[in-house]
């Protein structure tokens, strides 16, 4: 609609020789880095274009390549993918690489290089934040020494008069560790079951990990937390390795947890025991303090359901669900909720015992609201 | 047993069999069968209704509501096409909810080349300049714009910034060869074999669905060596490839990259098949690897689509010195070819293949990794024992699923009614159900269960257990004759076994021993869908081959099979 029309009959001929003018353009434009390498590289594809074109062996062409691995096949396919416009990463490791190398069919390759590369975009717009936030922060106080030469932080400034020392995060710290030991000494237990390695996936069994760092931060921040148990935590096993890679081999060892490679049946009696699994055909409608609930430190991406009712029922304890149902107006996404989520409605529970309040922690995104709040608003 | 069946194929088409009897099959009158089918296909056809949709929208619905209600016997639930039209029916029967036109970002492709100042303007002009023209040369792929008007907007860009990105270059290529400008084709692959170390996949398919249309076909065969060098090329790469071979008279080529492919653990495509049968319509000889094809699409239930089936039957009729006949037919209920009369191969299934399957469903479906997931030991246990204990069934009943057939709150009674019908015919019956439906409540009524109870075996399986596992087995385990009612498609449980070949026994099992009811009215009588005598796979007696195939245009899900045959006889 907005083209404009070509004016004469000069200029469209004109027009017509120019054509094919980008192909000169770019023939003559050699990559001036790649300059020598790309030299060697042509004579070699050609001979061994020779050796392919001869009908009788359409193997012949691996022959003059030889010389490049496979794993720089791989990484000049992953440069040439992302020229293309594909989701790929920009710069990979070598271990990377060897991953990407390993996987089998097409589809895993793309899925393992769409991550990496999502990965990296997380990575690069946090250092950016990072960037710009430091340069504020200078630029603010370059502002202060203006407003005021040798402000607050000047060592000439006066002293103020206040009631504390500057609270640091190490008081919070000793506060909150107390708080946990008086947990361990005197608190509910809460089990997590960890023998779910053998059903997840690196991918999952790291996304787990993950969730259980988030599991205790919520726990040791809680005014009343729980005593948490890892239970089935195999010493040679990936979750180990992954806990204390984690948090770091000092700290783990500092860990205000139970983690033992003993089972949650044969810590508690069976009677106190109740696995939450959102299979279950029972509804949890209250919390009891007497109880020990586990929960399974499972993520599950793919699709085996009934995994923890299984072992529920092998064990023959009892089970119950949260009521999701009757509380929520349930809209899209799976019953089964991440770790965090679990820990931070059941501390809810146990301080206030309103399922409300607690199910505040339930994604928004899974449901459409309460239903008591639904005739308030009518 | 597919061994055998290879073996006794071969030998059949080596000697031709003077026993071979065509029996009336030259003598049907074709012209019958075709009107026929005609008929039927019009009847079947909703979606040539739905199509003028407009004005007289519920005018239209009306009538394809009569169309379905006319139709003399419900189709099965396994013949292609039935997914489909409930689909389609189902979203006509919800309200339409108008479908909000997604926002038009798209930049519109001028009609005629432009020069470098016009293509500034019309950057400048439009909203987001931002790649620019990797978006214009996308929507001229999407509107298959002539290539000058690409050309001149590549000019633009070489000229304007002194280079052209991998991508755009990759867009044009796609437009190139989408409209078959070889000569373009060559250039665009120099250029961007100097201008590039290496080319990334979609490059590589490019160039190899290019080159192969063109003398210079054999390159085709380097750039899938590079391919290789990083990763598996697709069934794609490979086919086109083949095709180039056989455009160019290379059937040894052709048929060896095929090998390669099928080494490779690849699917091949159709249009590969239909190749390679081309080729040996126009060269004689690889007749063992066109029959081992049929039989690939035998061994692993692939059914041709309508164009692959004309090449098949074209090529059968090019045979020279023996005379096959190729025809369109159908099959008639009772497992008869309907043109030519020949019985099609029974649904049954042979006893090692029967033994393997029952094996399996035990093994996969029932216990799998984790005998908890499903059921309990001792419950399974106690199962087996009472299968044991009992007689052969006739038929195993799903009571939940035929319960929830009829109204809510009256399961019970749609219940009793199909055990009674069943009862009424003579047969041992094993009701499977769940132990929640002993109680007594509203929908599940005391007297009812207590003389389903007196008609049929029963067993209640816990209420967290699943049913349809225990059904399975013990529609499995009293043999052969023994069928089930049910309407699920058992798709999950299918999905649990461990292999396609299992899966596909499971699945002809299925259809020859599955009872669907489709509706019920209380009050009628109960009627199950037929079920079909004859298996639907690609099959030879040496003599004749049955070849089922999906029409163009019809869309089959994957539990359905094809309604449509080939039917391939030799003439004396």
């Amino acid at each position: 609609k907005d083209v404009p029309l070509p004016q004469s009959k000069a200029e469209q001929t004109e027009e017509k020789l120019d054509l094919d003018i980008w192909k000169s353009v770019m023939r003559f434009q050699v990559p001036a880095v790649e300059e020598e390498k790309l030299g060697g590289e042509e004579e070699e594809e050609e001979e061994g274009g020779g050796a392919a074109a001869a009908p009788s062996g359409p193997g012949g062409g691996v022959a003059g390549q030889e010389e490049v691995s496979p794993l720089e096949a791989t990484r000049e396919m992953v440069v040439m993918w992302r020229q293309a416009g594909k989701l790929v990463p920009e710069t990979m490791t070598d271990e990377e690489l060897g991953v990407l190398a390993e996987l089998q069919t097409k589809s895993s390759k793309k899925k393992y290089l769409k991550y990496l590369a999502i990965k990296e975009g997380h990575k690069k717009s946090h250092k950016q934040k990072q960037e710009k936030r430091k340069a504020e922060r200078s630029e603010r106080f370059l502002e202060d020494d203006r407003i005021r030469p040798g402000g607050l932080r000047g060592e000439e400034g006066e002293p103020r008069n206040t009631f504390l020392l500057q609270f640091w995060g190490r008081s919070l710290d000793k506060l909150l560790g107390w708080r946990s030991a008086q947990a361990m000494a005197f608190g509910q237990p809460l089990v997590f079951d960890m023998s779910y390695e053998q059903q997840m996936t690196r991918r999952e069994l790291e996304n787990t990990v993950s969730q259980l760092l988030e599991v205790e931060g919520w726990n040791r921040r809680a005014p009343d937390p729980f005593h948490l148990h890892f239970c089935n935590l195999q010493p040679d096993g990936g979750y180990l390795r992954e806990l204390v890679k984690r948090y770091g081999a000092e700290a783990w060892e500092r860990l205000l947890v139970t983690s033992t490679e003993q089972r949650h049946v044969d810590l508690f009696p069976r009677d106190d025991l109740v696995y939450l699994t959102a299979d279950s055909p029972n509804v949890l409608r209250t919390f009891d303090n007497s109880k020990v609930y586990v929960v399974g430190a499972m993520v599950d991406r793919s699709i085996q359901s009934g995994l923890s009712l299984a072992n529920a029922k092998r064990l023959k304890l009892n089970t119950a669900r949260l009521p999701l149902d009757d509380f929520l107006q349930w809209e899209t996404g799976a019953k089964n909720l991440t770790l965090d989520q679990m820990i931070r409605i059941l501390l809810t529970l146990k301080e206030r015992g309103r399922w409300e309040e607690a199910l505040e922690y339930v994604p928004k995104r899974k449901h459409d609201g309460f239903y008591q709040e639904k005739p308030q608003q009518d | 047993m597919s061994f055998l069946l290879i073996l006794k194929t071969r030998i059949c088409l080596k000697y031709i069999s003077p026993l071979f009897n065509p029996s009336t099959a030259a003598f049907t009158p074709l012209n019958n069968v075709i009107s026929k089918l005609s008929v039927s296909a019009r009847l079947l056809c909703t979606k040539g209704v739905s199509r003028h949709a407009g004005n007289n929208r519920k005018e239209d619905r009306q009538r394809e509501f009569n169309i379905r209600e006319r139709l003399p016997f419900p189709k099965s639930v396994f013949a292609a096409g039935t997914a489909k039209r409930t689909a389609e029916y189902q979203k006509k029967r919800a309200e339409e909810e108008p479908d909000f036109p997604r926002k038009n970002k798209r930049v519109e492709p001028p009609d005629h080349p432009l020069t470098a100042t016009e293509w500034k303007s019309l950057k400048l002009t439009s909203p987001n300049p931002d790649r620019f023209d990797v978006r214009m040369m996308s929507s001229m792929l999407a509107d298959g714009t002539d290539i000058n008007v690409a050309k001149s907007l590549l000019a633009y860009v070489a000229m304007d910034t002194g280079t052209l990105s991998y991508e755009l270059l990759l867009r044009y290529l796609t437009l190139c060869v989408g409209s078959g400008h070889h000569s373009e084709v060559f250039d665009m692959y120099d250029i961007m074999r100097s201008r590039f170390r290496t080319l990334d996949t979609g490059a590589s398919s490019l160039f190899i669905k290019g080159f192969s249309r063109t003398e210079r076909w054999k390159e085709a065969l380097t750039i899938l060596e590079n391919i290789k060098r990083a990763i598996t090329p697709s069934p794609r790469n490979y086919g086109d490839t083949i095709a180039g071979a056989v455009l160019h008279g290379d059937g040894a080529t052709a048929w060896a990259l095929y090998a390669e492919l099928m080494e490779k653990g690849l699917i091949p495509n159709q249009e590969t098949w239909q190749a390679l049968f081309q080729c040996g319509l126009s060269h004689q000889g690889h007749e063992d690897g066109l029959q081992s094809i049929l039989l690939h699409m035998r061994d692993n239930q692939i059914y041709p689509e309508e164009t692959l089936a004309e090449d098949i039957k074209a090529w059968f009729e090019s045979l020279p010195e023996q005379k096959w006949i190729g025809s369109w037919s159908t099959a008639d209920p009772r497992g008869v070819c309907r043109s030519c009369q020949a019985e099609l191969e029974s649904i049954q299934l042979s006893r090692e293949e029967y033994a393997q399957l029952k094996d399996r469903v035990m093994g996969d479906v029932i216990q799998g990794r984790d005998v908890f997931n499903k059921t309990t030991p001792e419950e399974l246990e106690s199962f087996k024992n009472f299968v044991k204990r009992k007689p052969a069934f006739d038929v195993v009943i799903d009571g939940l699923n035929v319960a929830n057939i009829g109204i809510k709150g009256n399961q019970s009674q749609t219940l009793l009614e199909v055990v009674s019908e069943l009862e009424r015919q003579g047969l041992v019956i094993l009701l499977l159900a769940r132990k929640h439906m002993q109680r007594p409540s509203r929908s599940w009524d005391r007297h009812d269960m207590s003389l389903v109870q007196q008609k049929a075996h029963c067993f209640f399986t816990d209420n967290i257990s699943e049913d349809d596992p225990f059904l399975l087995y013990a529609a499995l385990h009293s043999g052969n004759h023994c069928n089930f009612v049910s309407r699920d498609l058992m798709r999950d449980h299918k999905a649990c076994l461990p292999d396609g070949a299992t899966r596909r026994l499971f699945f002809k099992w299925q259809r020859g021993h599955q009872l669907v009811l489709s509706s019920y009215t209380p009050g009628k009588r109960v009627r199950f869908q037929r079920i079909l005598s004859y298996d639907t796979i690609v099959q030879t007696n040496g003599g004749s081959w049955h070849i089922p195939y999906d029409e163009n245009g019809a869309e089959r899900c994957t539990y359905e099979v094809p309604q449509k045959w080939l039917c391939l006889t030799k003439a004396k």
